[in-house]
């Protein structure tokens, strides 16, 4: 039987709702997040979003895919990692639609979901992942039935830090667009602390020192194309020391932040020295979506995996290396 | 002089060559086209420039390292002592228990010399370990090593290692860490206690939160 699956993403900020063929086709992919006025985000205040919007969410991806509820076969949510309370919410409604719907379930891990849509995008096999996103900052490469962390954030995420810099400026959240464009008029570049530890790094010492910076009249444009800089230079450091460490002949990035195009420029010419093939996720399905839940779904589902929503309680510190990557077989 | 293009690491071209008969390697920082011009200049010349005083202060402190021969900053390039011999990191999968936890327990030892010097490597992978003809280890790559390392920096140092042998020996690495660790508490004895707790901590860190 062909499997038709909704996917139910909610993580955090973000809520999306998503319909995936098992050819691995994209049938909608619709989604709200919250974007407080000022400060970062609230668990609490995200999970009323998701639970106020959720139900109209998830109707237009059905009606956008042409499709009524009986046409759903597979209903998959993202179970971890995440905030205790959004995870929570979206858990909720995805339980309640399969027994209602009377479909399985299956539990997915975010960070896999976003490497898995940006596989099935770029037709790669086996790639070195950048995972960037607001929450996120991961290496990832699959090795031995696992994802593998193979270096990540010493501290806060990238996105994080261009969040709190951006609220330092005044900019509304999330940050990350507004601080592109300003970085694309500046051109002086203002040193600031640049932070590589292996194959991780860190960002909170080159946010001290942006805020810092910010109070000495330096140009904003200067400033954003500096952190930019500093901070995308960075990460183009510790994908290249795990291309050269795994060998490996592709590079995909993915997450929210990948629709930084800088970044993608950065990371396209490590990809080139290394004789490896790139991807940048595509802006609807780089950052926190249902497709990529339901995609991911299909996959687990057509490899067995079941969760019975008795045991469908949700893992808020879920880590990409602690599930089984069943449906991949590459040593 | 004959020019093989020897190994390609994260940060440079590694080519090997003769010199007065005996073979040498250059290891060559190339400009990164990719990276704002000003970012690449600085990192490519104290990388250089550090990883040639480290090779020596290094072995200073009693870890084996490949003699450097000459250093040219303005082009970036280490000459050093080629080492004919593997990286750990292919070695491994090859040889038997016994021996691995040997290699792994004097892999220990050597980063705990470093760090009752402290200095921490700062890349302690084992694509960075070198296993010669002979058996003897090797340690390379010391590009981000740091001087006046604190109990942070060796928290992070030993936090590399673990993680490496989790990635890339997924399938080894309770022996591998266990030995490893076994051999750099031999060697610092209750010093190596705050940067063992601290490697635990800073694992936690920068989880999702
Ligand atoms: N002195 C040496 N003798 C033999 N092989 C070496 C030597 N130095 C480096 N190599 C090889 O080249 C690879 C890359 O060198 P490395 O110093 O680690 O550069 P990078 O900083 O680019 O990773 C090493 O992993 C090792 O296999
Ligand atoms: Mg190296």
């Amino acid at each position: 039987m062909p499997l038709t699956c909704l996917g139910i993403e909610g993580t955090a900020h973000s809520f999306g709702a998503g319909v995936v063929s098992d050819q691995g086709k994209v049938l909608s992919n619709v989604w709200d997040m919250l974007s407080p006025q000022e400060g970062g985000i609230h668990p609490r205040e995200a999970s009323r979003h998701h639970s106020d919007k959720g139900p109209d969410i998830i109707a237009k991806a059905l009606t956008e895919a042409g499709i009524g509820p009986h046409d759903i076969t597979l209903i998959a949510f993202s179970r971890g990692p995440g905030l205790g309370p959004c995870l929570r919410a979206t858990a909720t409604m995805a339980r309640s639609l399969a027994l209602k719907l009377e479909v399985p379930l299956v539990g997915v891990n975010h960070c896999v979901a976003h490497i898995e849509i940006g596989c099935l995008e770029s037709g790669f096999k086996d790639p070195v992942t950048v995972y960037v996103s607001g929450g996120n900052t991961q290496v990832i490469a699959f090795a031995g039935n696992r994802f593998r962390t193979f270096g990540e954030t010493l501290d806060i995420a990238i996105g994080n830090m261009l969040d709190v810099f951006g609220r330092t400026m005044g900019m509304r959240f999330p940050a990350g667009p507004a601080i592109e464009q300003e970085a694309m008029k500046g051109h002086r570049y203002y040193s600031l602390p640049y932070s590589v530890k292996g194959m991780d790094v860190s960002y909170s010492g080159m946010l001290t020192a942006a805020r810092r910076l910010q109070t000495e009249h330096i140009p904003l444009p200067d400033l954003c194309f500096s952190i930019q800089e500093t901070a995308f230079g960075m990460l183009a450091e510790v994908a290249e020391r795990a291309i050269a460490h795994t060998k490996k002949g592709e590079v995909l990035l993915t997450g929210g932040v990948a629709r930084n195009r800088r970044l993608g420029e950065i990371l396209a010419g490590v990809a080139a020295r290394h004789n490896a093939r790139f991807h940048t996720v595509t802006p609807p399905l780089a950052g926190d979506q249902g497709a990529m839940i339901a995609w991911t779904g299909i996959l687990q589902y057509t490899a067995g995996d079941r969760l019975s929503v008795a045991e469908s309680y949700v893992l808020p510190k879920w880590r990409t290396d602690e599930q089984d990557i069943t449906w991949r077989n590459l040593s | 002089m004959r020019l093989e293009k020897w190994a390609m690491g994260a940060e440079s071209t590694i080519f090997k060559t003769e010199q007065w008969g005996y073979p040498i390697v250059l290891k060559w920082r190339p400009q990164k086209p990719y990276l704002l011009k000003d970012i690449d200049e600085l990192l490519k010349k104290t990388r250089t420039n550090r990883e040639c005083k480290m090779l020596t202060h290094a072995r200073a402190l009693g870890v084996s390292t490949p003699t450097v021969h000459w250093t040219d900053l303005e082009n970036y390039t280490i000459a050093m002592d080629f080492i004919e011999g593997r990286q750990l990191k292919q070695l491994a999968s090859t040889l038997p228990e016994s021996r691995l936890r040997e290699i792994c327990f004097e892999f220990g030892q050597s980063v705990a010399r470093m760090h009752r010097g402290n200095v921490v490597h700062g890349d302690p992978t084992t694509s960075n370990v070198l296993i010669d003809t002979k058996s003897r280890l090797w340690m390379v790559d010391f590009g981000l090593a740091e001087w006046n390392a604190t109990t942070e920096m060796k928290g992070v140092d030993l936090h590399l290692i673990r993680r490496a042998l989790e990635t890339t020996h997924w399938d080894q690495q309770e022996v591998m860490l266990t030995a490893t660790l076994e051999g750099y508490v031999n060697l610092l004895g209750s010093e190596a206690e705050p940067a063992l707790s601290r490697m635990d901590v800073i694992r936690e860190r920068g989880r999702y939160h």
